[in-house]
């Protein structure tokens, strides 16, 4: 197998799928499989840190940043913790526009927009969701602006002045693995840092998950520090979660796919800028379906214009057609090739020259398809919100920006730059909202049996004796779940083949993860955390028998208006097991109207 | 493959904190930033910018096999 | 035959101080980067490399003196000594400029971040290795307004050049992007034989002329 360059995504499926993963097993770096654990860990060397905090902010994104910062604002006792570094880790370091709805200037009304994206969201949006971003978006970047965001294209300083002016104490490269839920309500959060053999207890009266999206390690997409670890973390304390059959569809360039930043053309070395009102209907899977249908290189003039040639497909709203050239959300392989061979060795604009289209059409080369695999359309995969306040149903536990399922956008990106303007803006939303429960409520004690439970299970990989490596069932995963057939253009029949296969991972790999370090070990937490994720994606995929938005079943090609007009949430049931269940567009999970 | 090269590093730890992916780390003999887990790089270039003295050298190529949906 | 030798040791100085110092540099395999960076890089080189020089071109340098003028050595020492000691205080700064021309972290963070990075060795060195060349620059240029005698002033440049290049290459060794396993070598033994010359110099009588 060649370096990077090439794929044998369907090879490699096959090699999986026939038991025979060892065949994947070519290449310059042959990933070691199972084996001894060579650094076995001696438990008398953890050490364990206590901390606590009225609110818990989980993420230094975007929405962190935000929630963090209004939390403090409302006179709550706020502290943030990350897997990454402030404003350097997760999506938001390479998200460059950031859209404002500014009354004064925009030609439609506020009740238009909404309508708008609605209307492009075949009814997949959340209307309240939506007008909320929209309303809040413009003073938002009032205080970014004042923070300095836009002058420089690394955010980390201007994240830094308002958490350190607050004085908020911020903890980064501790990963949380655990949410703590006692008598009902939130706790805590528990974790580990990756540098020392370090575990923290966090206790918490709320906790609010900023902890982005995620996706099974694509190349090509900057998200392999994510792994949707909020959603499975809540999950797993009995929390609703949603969106998992929707899907980002960014494609790569085939040269060197998991190139990022090359991929991007010089948009990670541009400093941000705005975007305005401009609804599309955009980067679902309309790319992959014309692969799927035709083969590469793919006939395309860019997405929105992919079905050209082709008949059938992912329906797309008539007012949403595309005709002249796309304007779109950037992506990876789609901008403009830079000539350096990526050593940044180049004068990148240093205004804030918004990066608006991403630049010129797509196809320059070659394209491959599933750069984002894993992730849904941002905002449509996460925590199921029980009102506008960015609630969940486990009491004390909140969610903002990618990793709330607000259905801010719907199913489908309809607008540039409201991603990082949602996470703004719910971000502030659920820090308020996070501090009124926590002033109201009093403190519970994490009890010293979850305490040990929770020690135990975070340590287990280090300490096993043997085992498989975190990076072998990564990719083992990505064989199985990656290809266009399996995870894009669906059916029935492979869906099946590929959960039997995931649950395997879960039941047999899942236990047997072994990490030698703490790098190791968030590897092996992380995996875990995309076994599930794929379990429930290719659940909800199966579930819904119809296609919209970026959800396209070859076996169910058409929107079924009549039983589909709904979102499925997940949640474990009480014997332990997944458990999926309709909720009707347009209401909040109890039932009533938004 | 992916991030290739440090050379002229001061070990003011900045990449080290930066990188997403944990790829980074910091001798604690020689004062210099080592690249400890290459094969998590996902080119992002993160480092490199964040790098005071320009010190990380970035490729775009994967060490090791990449995984796409078609080819 | 006498200019023979003059021209046979300027071209050999130059050979050695200039010429290897660039040719080991374009024999590493340490990435290039855009030509305003490694042009820096290499001027830098160039002129710590011209800093060992200065140790050839002095007194103790006997073997130099049976055939060059002492007047026209010096007139070499001062004048590089001079320019490159101006281009070197100005290193630190010329390693952030090229971030002017780039994304990234802005300049002044960066020169700030580098020049406060106390924990490590090399950068310490570098500073004191900065501030030494300073006072060695300030001295020669005002050495005659100094209330010490030649000879004093003799010695105490002599001292503060060897603590000079000491401190500087060992900073050089520890940071240096180009600085390989014979970079090293060179550096080390250039520094060394002249460091020997001068210290022959004071302690052994000076051999007589022929
Ligand atoms: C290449 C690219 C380009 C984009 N361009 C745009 C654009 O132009 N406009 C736009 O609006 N949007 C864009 N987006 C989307 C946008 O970046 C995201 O929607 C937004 O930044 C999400 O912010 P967030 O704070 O919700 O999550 P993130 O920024 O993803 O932050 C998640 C945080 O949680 C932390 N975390 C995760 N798991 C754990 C854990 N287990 N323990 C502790 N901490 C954890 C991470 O370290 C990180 O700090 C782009 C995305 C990408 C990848
Ligand atoms: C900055 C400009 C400099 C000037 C004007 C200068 C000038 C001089 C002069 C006038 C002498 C006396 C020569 C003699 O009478 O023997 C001298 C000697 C010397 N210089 Fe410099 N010098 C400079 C920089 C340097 C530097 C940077 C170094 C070393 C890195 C250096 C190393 C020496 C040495 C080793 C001697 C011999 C000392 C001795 O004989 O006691 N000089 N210099
Ligand atoms: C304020 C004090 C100083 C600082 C902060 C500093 C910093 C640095 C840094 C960060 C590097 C590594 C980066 C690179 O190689 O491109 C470096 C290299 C180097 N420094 Fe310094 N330095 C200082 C003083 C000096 C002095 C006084 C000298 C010489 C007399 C010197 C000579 C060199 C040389 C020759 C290199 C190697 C360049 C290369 O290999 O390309 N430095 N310095
Ligand atoms: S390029 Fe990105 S992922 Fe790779 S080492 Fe640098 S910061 Fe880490
Ligand atoms: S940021 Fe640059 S100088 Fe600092 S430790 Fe990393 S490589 Fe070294």
């Amino acid at each position: 197998m060649k370096r990077d360059k090439k794929t044998l995504s369907r090879r490699q499926f096959i090699g999986a799928a026939a038991g025979v993963a060892g065949a994947l097993m070519v290449g310059p770096t042959v990933l070691n499989g199972w084996s001894e654990n060579m650094k076995k860990l001696n438990e008398a060397d953890v050490a364990y840190e206590d901390l606590e905090a009225d609110v818990l902010v989980i993420g230094g994104g975007m929405a962190g940043l935000f929630a963090a910062v209004k939390a403090n604002d409302a006179g709550a006792k706020v502290m943030i913790v990350s897997k990454g570094r402030l404003g350097a880790s997760g999506q938001t370091p390479f998200a460059k526009g950031i859209f404002i709805y500014d009354p004064q200037k925009e030609k439609v009304s506020l009740d238009e927009f909404v309508n708008s994206v609605s209307a492009s969201a075949i009814g997949t949006n959340n209307a309240v969701y939506t007008r909320q971003m929209a309303e809040h978006s413009l003073a938002r970047v009032a205080e970014l602006r004042e923070w300095g965001f836009f002058d420089s294209p690394l955010y980390n300083n201007a994240f830094s002045k308002p958490i350190g002016q607050r004085n908020i104490p911020l903890i980064e490269r501790v990963t949380i693995t655990h949410l703590i839920k006692e008598k009902g309500k939130i706790a805590g959060a528990a974790g580990f840092s990756v540098d020392y053999q370090k575990l923290y207890f966090f206790k918490a009266k709320s906790v609010i998950l900023c902890t982005g999206a995620g996706g099974f390690k694509p190349n090509g997409f900057p998200i392999c520090d994510l792994t949707h670890d909020g959603t499975i973390m809540a999950y797993d304390i009995g929390a609703m979660v949603t969106g998992k059959e929707w899907n980002d569809g960014h494609a790569g360039k085939a040269e060197n796919a998991a190139a990022c930043f090359d991929g991007w053309g010089t948009m990670f070395e541009r400093k941000p800028g705005l975007t305005g009102v401009e609804i599309h209907h955009d980067l679902g899977v309309d790319m992959n379906y014309v692969a799927y249908k035709t083969g590469n290189p793919v006939n395309t003039r860019g997405p929105g214009m992919a079905t050209a040639n082709v008949v059938g497909g992912p329906y797309r709203p008539a007012e949403f057609q595309r005709n002249g050239p796309p304007e779109r959300e950037p992506g990876p392989g789609l901008a403009k090739r830079a000539p350096s061979g990526g050593r940044g060795d180049r004068r990148p604009p240093r205004g804030g020259d918004i990066p608006k289209d991403g630049g010129p059409p797509p196809m320059m080369g070659t394209s491959v398809g599933g750069s984002s695999a894993g992730m849904a359309i941002h905002k449509s995969e996460g925590l199921v919100p029980i009102n506008d306040q960015c609630e969940s149903n486990i009491p004390g536990l909140y969610a903002a920006g990618d990793a709330l399922g607000s259905y801010m956008a719907g199913a489908i990106y309809t607008q540039v730059g409201s991603s990082l303007a949602g996470s703004a803006v719910q971000g502030a939303i659920a820090g308020e909202a996070a501090a009124g429960y926590s002033s109201r409520v009093e403190k519970v004690e994490i009890s010293e049996s979850q305490r040990k439970i929770i020690q135990k299970e975070i340590l287990a990989p280090l300490k096993r004796d043997a085992g498989y490596s975190p990076a072998w069932v990564t990719q083992t995963l990505q064989g199985i779940m990656i290809p266009n057939f399996i995870i894009y253009i669906k059916k029935e029949n492979l869906m099946r083949a590929a959960l039997t296969y995931v649950e395997e991972l879960r039941d047999h790999h899942m236990p047997m993860l072994r990490a030698s370090d703490m790098h190791e070990l968030r590897l092996a937490h992380e995996t875990r955390n995309m076994i599930i994720s794929a379990e429930m994606k290719l659940k909800a995929s199966l579930m819904r028998t119809e296609s919209r938005c970026s959800h396209y079943r070859l076996d169910y090609p058409d929107m079924d208006n009549e039983n589909w007009q709904a979102w499925i949430n997940i949640y474990k049931g009480e014997d332990g097991n997944m458990q999926l269940k309709k909720q009707p567009f347009g209401t909040w999970p109890d039932g009533s109207e938004l | 493959m992916s991030i290739e090269n440090i050379n002229g590093c001061i070990g003011c730890g900045t990449c080290v904190a930066t990188c997403p992916t944990d790829v980074i780390r910091l001798n604690k003999q020689t004062k210099k930033a080592e690249i400890k887990y290459p094969a998590d790089c996902q080119i992002c270039h993160l480092c490199r910018m964040y790098c005071p003295v320009d010190a990380i050298t970035i490729s775009p190529e994967k060490s090791i096999p990449v995984i796409v949906s078609w080819g | 035959m006498e200019n023979k030798l003059k021209t046979y040791n300027r071209i050999a100085a130059v050979v050695a101080f200039i010429g290897l110092p660039i040719f080991l540099w374009t024999l590493s395999d340490v990435p290039s980067r855009t030509f305003l960076k490694d042009a820096i890089s290499l001027l830098t080189l160039i002129a710590f490399s011209c800093m060992l020089m200065q140790f050839y071109l002095a007194r103790s340098n006997n073997k130099l003196l049976k055939v060059h003028r002492m007047g026209s050595v010096m007139k070499w020492h001062k004048a590089i000594g001079y320019v490159f000691v101006t281009v070197l205080l100005f290193h630190p700064l010329l390693i952030v400029v090229p971030r002017y021309f780039e994304a990234g972290i802005e300049r002044e963070e960066a020169f700030v971040r580098m020049i406060t990075t106390f924990d490590n060795p090399g950068i310490v060195l570098g500073l004191i290795a900065w501030c030494l060349m300073l006072i060695l620059g300030l001295t020669s240029m005002l050495r005659k307004q100094l209330p010490i005698t030649y000879k004093t002033w003799r010695i105490f440049h002599g001292i503060l050049s060897i603590a000079f290049i000491v401190c500087a290459s060992w900073h050089v060794i520890m940071l240096g992007r180009h600085i390989d396993m014979a970079m090293t070598l060179f550096m080390l033994t250039a520094a060394t034989i002249g460091i020997f010359l001068l210290l022959r110099n004071y302690f052994l009588p000076t051999p007589k002329n022929a």
